[in-house]
């Protein structure tokens, strides 16, 4: 697949599609380390069964739309969608709802638009909200940390749980509970305070989630690396973890018993996740400079609102989809002034 | 009961009044149609629709009184034009020749020509210049094309002949990527496996 | 302190760079300029042969002012245009014969032809004295002091924009003194590759400010200030000590970023200013000069030496020993590149100027013109394959101007051209920067300059289109005016007529009013005795049967004629058709020694040359067809035509009026002919034109 270049610019500063979507696969090692060390090794069986799915997929629906499946395969865009999709789902949720994520994402969520870069939405989040709607009991048992629940599962006993839903000698519940943003919301309903939810096990120091925390620094970790190298914009983490970040800090200053503080909003749930790697995927997000900003700061506006007062605990997905809603009208609006015109 | 139906009756009265006054206060003059229709022809004045000029035929057009697939010099993509226009079934051009792509213009063979004016009365643009008994000329910035002059030539000294691209003239090509070609060739076979063969 | 702040945040987020000038985006590419900056100068030698095409600048093309076997001396106006017209005259680089005045390929991308000069150098190299036609004292007496004097001197040395605009230099200067106020010296060269600008500015800096002294002295420019990436500092320090002597002369180095050399780029480096859109900076009180066009101008005002050389850099990746070199113009390509030492045979076509705003030349015998500064020798290289835009907006991070290709690229694309005009696409610079960047590997800039073709384009085709349409309409009105001018004639005529009638029937009357009979009006006259022909007609008919002798004797008469015309007609035909029949014979024999030149053309275009072949040969199947099937019609007429006649002639029971049709039917038919034999006509140029065309191709091929 090659032609001669026959007119200006005859350089290239060698990036391409593929070295961008690599590394930003890369950056997402250090997170998926840490999801191991803490939830055991169920994402590597998801993630198995993600990348299936996607190969399956992504081939098919290629050969239906006549177009050429090796480079569109090759592209690795895929890849990230399915990395997103794993990172958000419980690793040790059975294995058709990966599967069933995954179809969705990439069929309705990419290729029925036309494939990579006509998508409106992220097709990740797109994936997950899909399975959040539609099994939200398989979505709501999130593996606790080996440290709390005091077994480490091995790979059999993942291997057990997803493919068969049991593990012989322990019952599920021993092994599975409530994600830190559940307690807190239930706790809420129960008329616990916040600050009562934060004593529980499932926090540190009264103020971060355990295991949680740990993750959303590795992501921090991948994505600063990311934004050093120039593969995603700054204004993406900088307006969503701002929003985010600021609106819990004045609403936790107001009523402390209510809303949980900014460390825990911003190290709770896949929030750096989103920061560094969903919201910063270019097909669905603004892309002038000022837009990008608009557009990550309505995500955490939305993200803050969707968990204190929606109904469910985390709002990642549907703060994303609605603010790719909002892309045409926020680009039409942040146009750049153009050199030599007031 | 009888509040609402008198507010809906009040409300209608108001609207009533509003859209009266609106006809009124932004009537348009003519028939803005012929205009936005000949502004789509290519003015070339050729007569080949069979009406005399372009105007004509986009009146013609306008007062639904002619089919859309008229426009030899235009071809295709004009008669798409005018039928998005006059929101109508495009047609398929009776010629199925795509229109020339490049342009042509009318020379006249100086040393042949008998100066019999018939090329001058034929020329629907005024481009040919020259009396009676004397050589014409045709002036090539301002000639259409259109070819009218050459048939009504008794001595046959008129020739139409492509304009040579120069510095000038010369465009751009648009590029043709490997990944798009694929999916247009794609798109025309699905969309030629749509049509109920 | 920002810029600190700046450069401390690149160590760790090494686009931040962007941030340390002043115009938006920019990229930083591979510069590879030390292939050609470590090789030193080279003198080339006399070409044989100089081809000097007569457009080498914007605007209209010089016309020759010598004739084929002229002998020319160096430095010799050769070629300019009418004074209306914007253009830069040409002069002879050498002294020699001029062999030929032709139509060769020209160093542009579209591998379009232009008329060249050529001239093959002899070995004496007479040089004309004061060409530019000083006064006879020489010094101060033609440093010009007035703008006027200035371009003068500078339209008749024949200097144009030498970065690689090749804008007519005098054109550009104000006619106006003080208009200007800062004077700008580009020496950014910020594209990779060349490096004749800082061997110019390194070797001949004291020349390149004397031009500059030169133009602020005519146009009374307070200040002066010359603008050098900082990956030149050699030429920094060259032109730094030779501007000491200058108090108005201000040396800037600049960061190394491309397009740092754009116009609007240096203006907004330099003075913080943008131009604003759609005026010049001139309009804002600043000239830019190329270091190059400074010192043509300073060699033209100090030396008396018009413009017939240049600084070239010869360079690429594909040359052992790159090189720069002072070289007369119109010497060809491939002599300058052989002398690099190519490292493989020259099998890939050159790109004329740098490598992101460059084009490839259609064959590498093109010869270097007053724009050309580099030539550059790259290996093909391959593009990836282009993948659908990811919207990731590298693009608009990059481009100069602050616009939005990526938007650009979608509308171009989708052939949307208003909303392309109406995102400022004619703002762009094609520097190509967005493409430069984009991980899709789009061909963006390839999409703006169609865009912008295809716009221009489209402007043309509506203002002839407006003007035809203008003109058919004032022609209509004409053609309506005459005919009510005539109506009004006749009726005026008519009138009078009648007044004068009945004037003169008044007359009469009075005259007549002593003899008691009553003489009848012309008119009262003329319908009596119209009624009195009626009354005898009636009469002839009746008495028909009687009066066929006289009947047959009308019919012969009015026969005769009409037969004449008639064959006149076929006979016309008859010749036209063969005519045709011979043509189309001739273009198929022309086709036919296509293919044979066409099967002697390498077998890659073979395909595609047999496929034009065979259509070819059908259509003029077809036409011959057509003409044996006219030929026929027309004799199956010619012999219906009597049977008919005398059908209609037995039948005839009237007088002439009857026989007049039948003389009208083959005036009829020789229209019909005569149209068919047009329309046949039109058919055989059509195809003689595709022969033609076919050929020429062949011919380029070979």
């Amino acid at each position: 697949m090659s032609q001669r270049l026959t007119t200006s610019p005859f350089l290239h500063n060698n990036s391409s599609v593929q070295k961008l979507m690599l590394q930003i696969q890369l950056a997402a090692l250090p997170a998926l380390l840490t999801h191991i060390y803490f939830f055991g090794l169920g994402i590597t069986i998801q993630w198995t069964l993600a990348v299936l799915t996607l190969l399956v997929v992504e081939t098919t629906m290629l050969k239906l739309r006549n177009r050429p499946v090796m480079p569109y395969l090759s592209d690795l865009s895929g890849l990230i969608t399915v990395t997103g999709i794993v990172f958000c789902i419980p690793p040790e949720s059975p294995w058709w709802l990966v599967v069933s994520a995954v179809t969705f994402a990439l069929i309705f969520g990419k290729h029925l638009y036309g494939g990579l870069g006509y998508n409106p939405f992220n097709p990740a989040m797109l994936g997950y909200a899909f399975v959040l709607i539609s099994f939200p009991a398989e979505i709501s048992h999130w593996t606790l940390p080996s440290t709390l629940s005091g077994h480490t599962l091995s790979f059999i006993d993942s291997f057990h749980l997803i493919f068969y839903g049991h593990i012989p000698s322990l019952s599920l519940d021993q092994i599975t509970g409530a994600t830190p943003l559940d307690a807190i919301k239930t706790g809420l309903t129960m008329g616990k305070s916040v600050t009562d939810s934060l004593q529980s096990h499932l926090f540190y120091l009264d103020a971060l989630p355990y295991g949680w925390t740990e993750l959303n620094i590795a992501f921090l970790v991948g994505g600063l690396y990311l934004l050093s190298r120039n593969y995603i914009r700054w204004q993406y983490p900088v307006g969503f973890l701002l929003a985010l970040g600021g609106m819990s800090a004045i609403f936790h200053a107001i009523d402390p018993n209510t809303y949980a503080s900014a460390s825990v909003n911003l190290f709770s749930g896949g929030v750096m996740l989103a920061a560094f790697f969903i919201i910063t995927d270019p097909v669905t997000s603004s892309t002038t400079p000022k837009g990008r900003f608009i557009f990550a700061f309505g995500i955490g506006v939305l993200v803050f609102i969707i968990r204190n007062w929606g109904a469910f605990p985390d709002g990642i997905a549907f703060a994303i989809l609605l603010m790719n809603l909002c892309v045409p009208l926020i680009d039409q609006y942040t146009k750049p002034r153009v050199m030599g015109y007031k | 009961m009888l509040d609402a139906i008198l507010i809906f009756l009040g409300l209608a009265l108001l609207f009533g009044l509003l859209l009266g006054y609106a006809a009124i206060r932004f009537k348009v003059e003519g028939n803005p149609l012929t205009d936005i229709i000949n502004k789509e022809l290519p003015q070339t004045q050729c007569g080949q629709c069979g009406f005399p000029g372009c105007k004509p035929y986009a009146e013609a057009l306008a007062n639904g009184e002619s089919e859309v697939n008229l426009c030899v010099p235009g071809g295709h993509e004009v008669m798409i034009k005018i039928s998005e226009i006059t929101h109508r079934e495009p047609v398929e051009m009776a010629d199925s020749t795509p229109a020339p792509t490049e342009r042509i213009v009318a020379i006249i063979d100086e040393d042949v020509c008998i100066g019999c004016v018939h090329c001058i009365k034929a020329c629907p643009v005024d481009a040919i210049v020259g009396a009676t008994k004397l050589m014409h000329t045709v002036i090539t910035d301002e000639c259409t094309g259109c070819d009218l002059c050459a048939p009504v030539c008794p001595v046959d000294c008129i020739d139409m002949i492509p304009i040579a691209q120069t510095l000038q003239t010369w465009g751009w090509k648009e590029p043709i990527t490997q990944v798009e070609q694929t999916s247009a060739t794609s798109q025309d076979n699905s969309s030629s496996s749509d049509k109920p063969s | 302190m920002k810029t600190q702040l700046i450069k401390w945040l690149t160590k760790i987020y090494p686009i931040a760079k962007r941030a340390l000038k002043k115009f938006h985006g920019g990229v930083f590419p591979s510069y590879y300029k030390e292939l050609s900056s470590r090789h030193t100068t080279l003198q080339t030698s006399l070409p044989k042969e100089l081809i000097l095409p007569l457009n080498q600048h914007i605007g209209a093309e010089d016309l020759p002012l010598v004739a084929m076997g002229d002998k020319v001396k160096k430095y010799q106006l050769i070629a300019a245009a009418d004074l209306k017209n914007l253009h830069a005259p040409i002069h002879a680089p050498a002294s020699g014969t001029i062999t030929a005045i032709e139509y060769r390929q020209l160093p542009h991308t579209s591998g379009l032809t232009g008329l060249c000069i050529v001239i093959t150098t002899d070995e004496q190299q007479v040089e004309q004295t004061n060409p530019l036609n000083f006064p006879a004292k020489k010094g101060d007496a033609c440093q010009p002091n007035t703008p006027q004097a200035l371009k003068d001197i500078v339209y008749q040395a024949g200097i144009v924009g030498m970065g690689g605009a090749g804008f007519p230099t005098f054109a550009k200067i104000p006619n106006v003194k003080g208009k200007i106020q800062t004077l700008i010296i580009n020496g950014a060269e910020c594209e990779p590759f060349i490096t004749c600008d800082d061997v110019l500015m390194q070797q001949h800096a004291s020349e390149v400010l004397s031009g500059a002294q030169i133009i602020a002295k005519a146009l009374a420019c307070p200040s002066i200030i010359a603008g050098i990436e900082d990956n030149k500092p050699l030429a920094i320090k060259a032109m730094k000590q030779a501007a000491h002597k200058f108090e108005n002369i201000q040396i800037q180095p600049l960061l190394t970023i491309y397009p740092m050399g754009g116009e609007k780029q240096l203006i907004k480096e330099l003075l913080n200013t943008e131009i604003p859109a759609g005026t010049h900076a001139i309009d804002s009180g600043i000239l830019m000069m190329n270091v190059s066009t400074l010192r043509a101008i300073h060699q033209a005002i100090n030396l008396g030496r018009p413009l017939i050389s240049r600084l070239i850099t010869v360079s690429g990746l594909g040359l052992d020993k790159p090189f720069n070199s002072e070289v007369l113009l119109g010497t060809p390509f491939e002599q300058l590149v052989e002398q690099a030492q190519p490292k493989s045979a020259l099998n890939y076509p050159l790109i004329q100027g740098g490598p992101m705003m460059g084009f490839e030349v259609p064959n590498n015998q093109v010869p270097v013109i007053k724009t050309t500064n580099c030539i550059l020798a790259n290996p093909p290289q391959t593009t990836e394959t282009t993948m659908p835009c990811i919207r990731c907006g590298e693009c608009m991070d990059a481009c100069p101007i602050n616009l939005l290709p990526q938007q650009l690229y979608w509308y171009s694309r989708s052939h949307e051209f208003e909303k392309v005009e109406k995102l400022n696409l004619f703002d762009c610079i094609e520097c190509g920067c967005c493409s430069f960047v984009c991980p899709s590997h789009i061909p963006l800039v390839q999409y703006y300059r169609f865009a912008k073709s295809e716009i221009k384009t489209a402007k043309i085709e509506q203002q002839k289109a407006n003007l035809a349409q203008k003109r058919h309409e004032n022609k209509l009105a004409r053609e309506a005016r005459l005919k009510a001018e005539k109506d009004a004639r006749i009726k005026a005529k008519k009138e009078a007529i009648k007044q004068k009638a009945l004037l003169k029937a008044a007359n009469t009357d009075e005259d007549a009013s002593a003899p008691t009979k009553i003489k009848k009006s012309p008119a009262v006259a003329a319908a009596e005795k119209a009624a009195a022909m009626r009354k005898k007609k009636l009469t002839q008919t009746s008495q028909y049967p009687i009066d066929t002798q006289t009947q047959t004797q009308t019919e012969e008469m009015s026969k005769k004629p009409a037969l004449s015309a008639r064959e006149k007609a076929i006979a016309a035909a008859k010749k036209r058709s063969t005519q045709t029949k011979s043509n189309v014979e001739n273009s198929a024999e022309k086709r036919k020694r296509k293919a044979q030149t066409a099967s002697n053309s390498p077998s890659v275009i073979e395909t595609a040359e047999q496929k034009a072949i065979r259509r070819a040969a059908e259509l003029a199947k077809n036409m011959k067809k057509k003409a044996l099937a006219e030929k026929n019609r027309v004799e199956k007429q010619t012999n219906n035509a009597p049977e008919d006649h005398q059908l209609t002639t037995s039948q005839n029971t009237g007088t002439g009026t009857q026989d007049k049709s039948v003389i009208e039917k083959p005036i009829a038919n020789k229209r019909a002919v005569a149209m068919q034999a047009a329309k046949e006509r039109a058919a055989a140029m059509k195809a003689k034109k595709l022969a033609e065309a076919l050929q020429t191709k062949n011919e380029k091929i070979e």
